[in-house]
């Protein structure tokens, strides 16, 4: 067993595509799990595959992984055909699952030595036990352990070949904001180390936060594929706008103003609350306030927010993230 | 192969429910099985012998004999020993007394054959006849001299208790349950936490799995046959003359019953039902294999029947080692045993797959 320390990957091949999808399908008698997917994946970058239950990015993910084989297409991992390869692929790449899944007998070191005996080289097992601060619990249990520090653990766990490529599933699922944050500074740790990494994801706060491309995944393709302000700056409507008023606004004015929709308009203790997304907003928000005086009152507080990935989502799949 | 095959091994120590079937449910039934004393109970049929023409000695202890609650008489008269050891042979009775007279005025000779088969009865028939005889020497006091009485146990290996039938028949029943109740179990625990899932993900080919995991309960079966071994030696089953070949053959024979724990875990898909299922195939052939009583008692019909369950030939050869057979002299049940292995073995491929999980 060949023991060393993670090494950077070589600048030259920065940026060069670990992934090539082309027209990845994955059907299952009548049903459509994946249909047709074509991307790419570049060196040294985190990319997210962001969708609801049932968008397809685990069955993608697992036909990436080697453990399922694409009905169509063919895929393209660290320069290997995925399907004709698949043991070549899998000493390279980590592989967290969704569920966590280590042996309920074992403790967190034993299992850390036993996976790293599974491959050609591997890292120490203290060693990968301190990235995750976890070196303390080296000899418990899955069972003994919370949320977080399982998903900690399954993290690290797909880092005993240190690979070159690295999957997470729904890293984050579950878990407090504390933790989730927790976990995403171990992600980014993960790339600084220098891996890609793929995660899947129906956090769009993560992968706002996390991801330095997004693919939007829904119904088994991929409706939107650019870094997380691309996205929103793709929108026609690319901004929020909360205005709150002593009297009540002409909704069907507000409606009537040029780049603006999703109108909605109620009372609350401060006053009228009016919401709307708008293409752009110095202009609404001039207008806002003239619209405010015509009914005899005037603007009691505003903000404008920027769109966020959640509004993209909306407008590119016509549905919510979360169902 | 080393790592995966050390990890399985400390996995299955620390499964309470593996060391469970393996050690403890064997353990118990050996101690449940010595405080009984099974010698004290039973009905035994036993064939009199008496001479063509009954002297009133004769009479009186058959009629003595007749009622005494356990033993159900069958008289004939004039049989030799050879017919009455045929008889026995059969199973059609379970002892014969044979009765002859010596020269008159030197009294009645009463010699009683028992065997194997009825190991339950065969000292409650001994003490019983033994007891019923000195009751009718006294009947008969002052008139003819007494009868004497003799038991002869016609087992070859000089007399075997229910007690060393019982050994190699629970050590038997141990690793069977052990095996394919453990490894079913484990397996679709395995496939259930998507550890399957996560060993499919890194480079370790199918193959490399499952010689680990079935080594790992060989290993530990062996360990399992030695302490059930001295346990039941230390409770007087007198199991340690079955020596080194009694070990291999057990651990042999636990291939089967591995590779059932394999087809049950491929076949049934939710955990709970593969415990169901496991214990299903392993129950019957507890009871029908011959792990507690002999299968010459069985009915007839059920008795070609078991003849079709692993469980027996091995709980045989065994029951031959201790007893002082050669394990050459096996091959009969080595050979079924080994198309059992190989054939379970071929139906466990294909029943269960990495790829499902």
């Amino acid at each position: 067993m060949v023991r060393s320390v993670p090494q950077p990957v070589s600048p030259s091949t920065r940026g060069e595509p670990v992934i090539q999808a082309r027209g990845l399908a994955k059907r299952y008698g009548n049903l459509v799990a994946l249909a047709g997917v074509s991307f790419e994946v570049n060196a040294g970058e985190i990319f997210g595959l962001l969708g609801p239950n049932g968008a397809g990015k685990t069955t993608l993910v697992e036909i990436l992984e080697g453990l399922t084989d694409p009905t169509e297409g063919t895929a393209s991992v660290l320069g290997l055909e995925v399907t004709r390869q698949p043991v070549e692929v899998k000493k390279r790449i980590g592989v967290q699952l969704q569920a966590s899944s280590y042996h309920q007998y074992l403790t967190l070191k034993e299992i850390l030595d036993l996976f790293g005996s599974f491959y050609p080289r591997s890292a120490d097992a203290m060693e990968l036990l301190r990235r995750v601060r976890l070196e303390d619990r080296a000899d418990a249990r899955i069972g003994q352990l919370s949320g977080g520090m399982k998903q900690r653990f399954s993290i690290v766990a797909a880092l005993v070949n240190e690979p070159e490529l690295v999957f997470f599933d729904e890293p984050t699922a579950g878990l407090d904001p504390d933790a989730r944050r927790d976990l995403w500074d171990i992600v980014r740790g993960v790339r600084e180390s220098g891996a890609t990494v793929v995660m899947t994801t129906h956090y769009m706060e993560e992968a706002e936060a996390l991801c330095d491309r997004v693919a939007f995944m829904h119904a088994g393709e991929i409706a939107a594929l650019d870094t997380p302000s691309g996205l929103v700056r793709s929108l026609h409507a690319p901004y929020r706008i909360h205005v709150i008023t002593s009297e009540p606004l002409d909704a069907a004015a507000v409606r009537g103003l040029s780049g603006t929709s999703e109108v909605e308009q109620v009372e609350s203790a401060d006053g009228w609350v009016t919401a709307m997304r708008a293409a752009e907003a110095p202009r609404v928000t001039s207008a806002l306030a003239r619209l405010a005086e015509e009914a005899g009152g005037q603007v009691v507080d505003l903000a404008v927010l920027p769109a966020t990935l959640e509004d993209v989502f909306l407008s590119v799949t016509g549905r919510g993230l979360t169902d | 192969m080393g790592p995966l095959f050390g990890a399985s091994l400390k996995m299955i120590v620390r499964d309470r429910q593996a060391v469970f079937w393996a050690l403890a449910f064997p353990i118990m039934f050996l101690g449940v099985f010595r405080l009984f004393s099974f010698d004290s109970f039973g009905t035994t049929e036993l064939l009199v012998v008496t001479q063509p023409e009954p002297s009133v000695a004769q009479q009186t202890l058959v009629d003595a004999l007749q009622r005494v609650d356990f033993l159900e008489i069958r008289t004939e008269s004039g049989l030799t020993e050879a017919a009455a050891l045929e008889v026995l042979d059969e199973d059609r009775a379970d002892a014969a007394l044979l009765l002859t007279d010596f020269e008159v005025g030197e009294g009645l000779d009463a010699r009683l054959l028992h065997g194997i088969s009825d190991p339950i009865g065969s000292s409650a028939t001994v003490a019983g006849i033994s007891s019923v005889v000195d009751s009718v020497n006294i009947q008969l006091q002052g008139g003819d001299p007494p009868i004497t009485f003799v038991a002869d146990s016609i087992d070859s290996a000089g007399g075997t208790s229910f007690f060393e039938f019982l050994g190699p028949g629970i050590i038997g029943m141990g690793l069977m349950n052990f095996a394919t109740i453990s490894l079913a179990g484990s397996l679709s625990r395995y496939r259930e936490e998507g550890v399957l899932r996560r060993i499919r993900a890194t480079p370790l080919p199918a193959w490399r799995f499952f010689a680990s995991v079935v080594g790992a309960y060989l290993v530990v079966a062996a360990v399992q046959v030695l302490v059930l071994t001295l346990v039941a030696e230390a409770l007087g089953a007198n199991v340690l003359r079955g020596g080194v070949w009694f070990l291999l053959l057990a651990v042999f024979g636990t291939m089967i019953f591995l590779n059932l724990g394999v087809i049950v875990a491929g076949r049934v898909r939710s955990r709970g039902a593969v415990e169901g299922a496991a214990n299903a195939i392993t129950l019957p052939m507890m009871f029908l294999s011959g792990a507690f009583f002999p299968v010459s008692q069985l009915p007839d019909a059920v008795r070609g029947a078991v003849q079709a369950l692993p469980l027996t030939h091995l709980l045989r050869a065994m029951r031959s080692l201790v007893e002082g057979a050669s394990i050459v002299e096996q091959w009969p049940e080595l050979l079924i045993l080994a198309a059992w292995v190989a054939g379970t073995f071929l139906l466990a491929r294909i029943s269960f797959s990495l790829r499902d999980s």
